[in-house]
């Protein structure tokens, strides 16, 4: 066992938070649990694939969000009914809800994977790039392919979940604590994989591709298995996500979309899985609440305006230079600063530049 | 530790007190004694950004006339209103919706107004999909009153039709209701092509345009659907019949594509001849009429459910009131939907409370009217009334665009369709499909108005029918 205090102190704050998060029902209101706080659960999930991919594989995918889109999109089209009555838009199959879940999630991890042997043998710059058209391609494809949704999206589909899963109109808390099981055991999975010959292997690749090449390791079919992990989990998240949002259209996986994920995970940290939830929970926060403060009527005033976007772009500038690590990176300069006079505990996380191998 | 270091933890630090206490501070803020609480939803980006102050300005004008709410800048309606009483019951407007006409952003939008902010009643939205989610969000919460601020698309008042929702206007193929007939009569046109915006209203717009061009005899050849908001209509153009091979266009192209649109038509085809197209209500309102209308004069318009320049005293009475509390909203077009379909909405909502004597849920649903004087009916005596899934039966006006003597550019109301329903005469049903790149059918067809249109010179309407 560890008697590293700050591990102590951080394995207390993650109890606490857990107790925290249990008890959510009770010491929340109902807002606060349904909206804010399982909406940071499942834009968590879908935030730490994208850190996997980034601290354990050095690869900053912008495909996690189309990924996360496209389980909701196949969970839409498999489990709404047309007819009076029912949905209007998609291939409206009416199959069963469980059968459907399973399906979306094998669905997209093998997207995923297609996806990933494809990318896996770019780096840096041109991985981003990659990524980027897959969810550029998702987007336009469920956008003009109106047998499947249309840019106006498929609508309804919280009315037809698993059984075990129950009625997510009236019973919004069951949600919230599928979510939050859902979120423990992917950060426990990735946590478990990453200590694994596989998760080793995969961060050697990550510092050094040439030398494990050498070594006879299979650097494209690593990456592209961790491409698929990371795919399986934004397919979670998105199941979560239709279930919460009741719907699912191309707006979802717009750019927009992809560039806030990629915000969620540098605010909450690139560097430590953690740091997906606590990014998705901050930008969740600002974004429910900033635009009815003084803040937003001061900027406005000055001209600046005070949109979302300029806030979390002021957020997002002070982290990106002073905070590379996001706010987990300024916990540990905190500690740093207490314990030695300043300074991260753990290597910043970057991206590695254009086209280079190591 | 170096002052660098010093400053680099200090920075952020900082960033987070700040933003703590602004959520502190707001949170606390919200939290304050019941009252009516009544959120205004609407678009503040994307292509429809433009109809935030007028839609604001058109509900809360309603409030101030007869709700005594006091206007904080006539200039900015977005400013607030304070003072808002029906009877004994203060009304507050909690917030304004900022949406940008994409269902995603009208989810948070409609949770946070409704949800964060409390809100007992919403006015809006403004757009076609965003009114599809919010209908499908209104079935789930019964106690909560919904007002179509002016969004078009047909499913939230006929397919899904929740029992909480009304609209006292009519949706996007209501408004198109007879410009198909004025095509075949008046310029001959018997085979058009159609572009449409791919999204819920395009497809609402365009199936009232072709049920009443196709229900007279007309054929449309070709459909083409660009993606809404699309800024480059190049290839999109390419895929209409050239014009030698139609009779002419109906354009359903709106926010901030009708200008971009029409350029791209230019350069592949030439210049625009009037008599060749035909445009949906964004031909001519929320500024198409300083943009887009100097390059189509003569062409004729589908409308807005509302008639500009009409010379009745309910549609003088309500300019006044506008002009009233908010001088040059709009740009003084006070007949645009955006404006007075939330003024509608809002001062059905006075009504309803007056009624229901502040009771909010199931009560100001059982109280809101179910008829309304509003501003452009003259059929039923002025009375304009809903069907039995709360949509309004109401007067349309085909428009044309005209040169004024100033040189610029407007509209001139053409003819008179009374009381358009949404189901075009039994065309559009709960059961049928809604609207879509395929739907409806181009389908010969009696409609309740065909050969009825009657002619509106000056503002006046006439005893002609338009032939």
């Amino acid at each position: 066992m560890t008697r590293d205090p700050k591990t102590l102190i951080e394995r207390a704050i993650a109890v606490g938070v857990l107790v925290l998060l249990a008890l959510g029902p009770l010491v929340f209101n109902d807002y606060w649990v349904d909206a804010i706080l399982t909406q940071a659960l499942i834009v968590g999930i879908a935030a730490a694939s994208l850190i996997f991919l980034a601290a354990y594989g050095g690869m900053i995918s912008l495909a996690q969000t189309a990924l996360m889109g496209t389980a909701g999109f196949m969970i839409g089209n498999m489990v709404t009914k047309g007819g009076e009555g029912g949905e209007s838009k998609g291939l409206t199959l009416g199959w069963d809800p469980t059968l459907s879940l399973v399906l979306a999630i094998l669905g997209t991890t093998l997207i995923g994977i297609v996806f990933g042997a494809v990318a896996a043998r770019s780096l840096g710059i041109y991985f981003l790039m990659i990524t980027l058209t897959f969810s550029v391609i998702a987007f336009y494809f469920v956008g003009q392919v109106t047998v499947v949704s249309g840019f106006s999206g498929i609508a309804g589909i919280n009315n037809y979940t698993p059984s075990f899963v129950g009625d997510m109109v009236n019973d919004r808390y069951r949600l919230y604590y599928i979510a939050l099981g859902v979120a423990v055991v992917s950060f426990a999975l990735i946590r478990f994989l990453i200590r694994t010959p596989f998760g080793l292997a995969l961060q050697g690749i990550r510092d050094e591709p040439v030398r494990m090449s050498s070594l006879g390791y299979a650097v494209p079919l690593h990456r592209t298995l961790a491409f698929g992990l990371a795919a399986f989990l934004a397919s979670l998240a998105g199941v979560l996500l239709v279930w919460w949002q009741g719907q699912i259209a191309p707006g979802d996986i717009g750019l927009q979309a992809t560039i806030d994920l990629l915000i969620v995970a540098v605010i909450g940290g690139l560097g430590r899985v953690e740091g997906a939830w606590l990014g998705a929970f901050t930008f969740i926060v600002i974004n429910n609440y900033i635009r009815d403060s003084w803040l937003t009527d001061l900027l406005d005033d000055v001209k600046i305006g005070g949109s979302f976007q300029t806030i979390i772009g002021l957020i997002f500038l002070a982290i990106v230079i002073v905070s590379p690590d996001g706010l987990l990176g300024l916990w540990d300069r905190l500690w740093g600063l207490v314990r030695r006079g300043g300074g991260p505990d753990r290597p910043t996380i970057e991206p590695s530049p254009a086209g280079q191998q190591g | 530790m170096s002052s660098t270091r010093r400053w680099k933890l200090l920075l952020p630090l900082g960033v987070i007190a700040v933003v703590a206490s602004v959520l502190v501070s707001t949170s606390a803020a919200t939290s304050q004694a019941r009252e009516v609480r009544v959120a205004i939803m609407t678009d503040c980006k994307g292509g429809f950004g433009f109809g935030y102050e007028p839609d604001i300005g058109g509900a809360q004008a309603a409030f101030a006339q007869y709700a005594g709410g006091k206007v904080k800048n006539k200039k900015k309606p977005s400013a607030g209103m304070t003072g808002i009483k029906v009877g004994n019951t203060s009304v507050k407007i909690v917030g304004y919706g900022c949406g940008d006409d994409t269902v995603p952003t009208a989810v948070k939008e409609t949770r946070r107004l409704m949800e964060q902010l409390k809100a007992d009643v919403m006015v809006g939205p403004l757009s076609g999909d965003e009114a599809v989610y919010v209908a499908n969000y209104a079935k789930s919460h019964p106690t909560k009153t919904f007002i179509i601020g002016t969004a078009g698309s047909q499913d939230p008042t006929l397919q899904i039709a929740p029992k909480n929702m009304f609209r006292y206007f009519g949706d996007g193929a209501q408004w198109n209701a007879g410009i198909g007939e004025i095509a075949y009569k008046k310029l001959k046109w018997r085979n058009a092509a159609i572009i449409m915006d791919d999204y819920s209203f395009g497809w609402t717009s365009a199936a009232g345009i072709i049920a009443d061009f196709c229900a007279i005899g007309g054929k449309i050849t070709k459909r083409v659907f660009p993606p809404l908001n699309t800024t480059d209509y190049s290839s999109y153009v390419q895929q209409l019949p050239a014009p030698d091979s139609v009779d002419g266009y109906f354009w359903v192209v709106g926010g901030t594509g009708t200008s971009a649109a029409l350029k791209a038509y230019e350069q592949a085809y030439g210049a625009l001849k009037p008599s060749q197209h035909i445009g949906n209500l964004f031909f001519a309102f929320l500024g198409a009429d300083r943009v887009v209308a100097p390059k189509v004069v003569g062409s004729y318009v589908g409308g807005f459910g509302t008639g500009p320049g009409l010379k009745t005293k309910q549609a003088k009475a309500y300019e006044a009131i506008m002009a009233k509390h908010y001088p040059g909203l709009n740009g003084g077009n006070y007949a645009d939907g955006f404006v007075s379909n939330y003024y509608h909405g809002a001062w059905a909502l006075v009504q309803g409370l007056t009624k229901s004597k502040g009771q909010v849920g199931a009560a100001l649903q059982k109280a809101m009217p179910r008829t309304l004087k509003s501003a452009y009916q003259v059929s039923g005596g002025g009375v304009m009334k809903l069907d039995g899934n709360r949509q309004a039966i109401q007067d349309q006006y085909p428009l044309q665009i005209v040169k004024n003597k100033d040189g610029s550019s407007g509209t001139a109301v053409v003819g008179f369709v009374p009381n358009v329903n949404q189901s075009f005469g039994g065309l559009f049903k709960k059961t049928s499909p809604a609207p879509g790149r395929t739907q409806p059918a181009c389908v010969k067809k009696n409609l309740p108005w065909q050969g009825k249109i009657k002619a509106v010179k000056n503002g006046t309407i006439t005893n002609a029918v338009i032939k």
